[in-house]
């Protein structure tokens, strides 16, 4: 059995977290308030000496970059939320944040997310090297034209539409599986990977 | 109806006897494992691995697996590496698998050459924020974004630095995330600057990143436990054993707990059609 406080308390606290699963009780609401407290403090306590320190405060502090100022009090502006008559000035900030973010992700996004994908989605004589390329090209061309008429609303299902759209409905069916199967394989990981802590560093129980 | 806690205890001792008692398994890399161990193994000399250690720690079991594999293929090709983070909490992971890594491959170095040494081999630049500064501004200048490393040294100073100046000079960015950090290196890094990025990433959200390795965006892929477990593998194949292979060890467990959800699944809709019928 581990002598290292850390260990015992790391193992302490996962049993709280665990204990949900019997019922909600105070053990587990104290080992969730407390892990919310400290993930807050130690993001707070990182941005100030390794962001607001290092890029703000030492070199306004030397007189360089004053320029910084103008920025620091759009910044702050954020706090305004907290004064009634002044939470109004909240928007300047965000919308310098979003457009920014919004000026750089919307071309980008296009490109990554549609224009990308549509190329890899045409049949081209390159899909085609070997059979099973060739039919998984086959059948990812026909899943998204038929998963896209799936959701076009606009006109009556009847006839070629009303078929791809049903097999529209297979290959979203197939596309949730994958997905929770997925999920399963993802949340046992996690679970075991807290039993072998508790069983190796804990308990000492395996090698 | 049968209470949630028999679920849970059923799937408690599922995982807890192979635990105990496992029983030997040799994952069979699949293609987009081998897609990325490959293009690794075959970086230039003039160019380095990125790894960005993008995860907290409620994935790490997880995810830590891959980043400890990555560092030591790295290590075993004598590939530079730099490692970061755009998740600040993934600092102390990013840290903890350089110690474990580190301490393997030092042990066993008899020379300074064999050993691998800070600032030669490898930097760890630590945390950025917000993200879209080191994404984009790393296309330009890395130590513009990251003038101090995480242990606080001028980043300009490093001589692995003085090579590696920008993604023209990496061969791969491999984000291992529990989000979508993985996608905003390739709409951000790839689509602007034509980085090779590869992606490791929880199984709750491999189905999302497919469609990106069949379109070519990301070089390979590792997801989930499994997928840690794959890259052991062929590290093992190419490079003889190594210590603890996190992810491989967990495999017994992991199918145990499979089958049974498995079983569960089928009794529940029996006993569903079995009441519908009646």
């Amino acid at each position: 059995m581990s002598t290292d406080i850390w260990v015992w308390i790391a193992a302490l606290l996962t049993l709280g977290i665990f204990s949900f699963l019997y019922k909600d009780n105070p053990f587990y609401r104290f080992c969730e308030h407390l892990f919310v407290g400290i993930t807050n403090g130690y993001a707070i306590t990182f941005y100030w000496h390794r962001i607001l320190v290092p890029s703000l405060i030492n070199p306004v502090s030397r007189g360089e970059k004053l320029y910084l100022l103008i920025f620091a009090f759009i910044g702050a502006l954020y706090f305004t939320r907290f004064i009634p008559r002044l939470s109004w000035l909240v928007r300047i900030p965000i919308a310098f944040v979003l457009g920014y973010g919004a000026g750089a992700a919307i071309p980008r996004t296009i490109e990554a997310s549609i224009i990308e994908q549509t190329k890899a989605t045409i049949l081209q004589r390159s899909n085609f090297l070997n059979l099973f390329d060739g039919i998984s090209s086959i059948i990812i061309f026909f899943g998204v034209i038929a998963t896209i008429i799936y959701f076009f609303f606009s006109t009556e299902r009847k006839g070629i539409l009303k078929h791809l759209s049903y097999s529209g409905i297979i290959f979203i069916m197939l596309g949730f599986g994958a997905s929770f199967g997925y999920t399963v394989m993802a949340r046992i990981s996690l679970l075991i990977g807290r039993l072998t802590f508790l069983l190796r560093d804990w308990l000492g129980i395996i090698k | 109806m049968v209470s949630r806690r028999i679920i849970y205890l059923i799937l408690t001792l599922v995982i807890l006897i192979p635990l105990l008692r496992p029983f030997k398994l040799k994952p069979l890399p699949m293609k987009p494992v081998e897609k990325l161990f490959y293009y690794i193994n075959n970086i230039p000399k003039d160019k380095a691995l990125l790894i960005s250690v993008d995860y907290t720690p409620d994935t790490e079991a997880e995810l830590h697996p891959m980043t400890i594999a990555l560092l030591k293929h790295a290590f075993h090709k004598k590939i530079k590496v730099g490692v970061l983070t755009l998740t600040l909490l993934g600092l102390g992971l990013a840290e903890d698998a350089l110690q474990v890594v580190l301490k393997e491959f030092n042990e066993k170095a008899k020379t300074r050459e064999d050993s691998i040494i800070y600032g030669r081999d490898y930097v760890f630049l630590g945390w950025q924020t917000p993200p879209l500064v080191p994404l984009l501004g790393m296309g330009e200048s890395i130590t513009k974004v990251f003038p101090v490393d995480y242990y606080g040294n001028k980043t300009d100073t490093l001589p692995l630095l003085k090579e590696i100046k920008n993604y023209r000079d990496v061969g791969i960015v491999v984000s291992i995330s529990g989000s979508a950090i993985p996608m905003w290196y390739v709409t951000y890094a790839q689509t602007t600057f034509g980085v090779k990025v590869g992606a490791g990433f929880t199984a709750v959200s491999a189905a999302d990143y497919y469609p990106y390795l069949n379109s070519g965006q990301l070089t390979g892929l590792l997801a989930g436990m499994r997928g840690g477990a794959e890259y052991e593998e062929l590290l093992e194949e190419h490079f003889g054993k190594t210590k603890r292979r996190k992810a491989t060890e967990a495999m017994s467990a992991q199918t145990t707990a499979h089958i049974a959800i498995i079983i569960l699944i089928i009794i529940g809709n029996i006993i569903y059609f079995y009441r519908k019928k009646k």
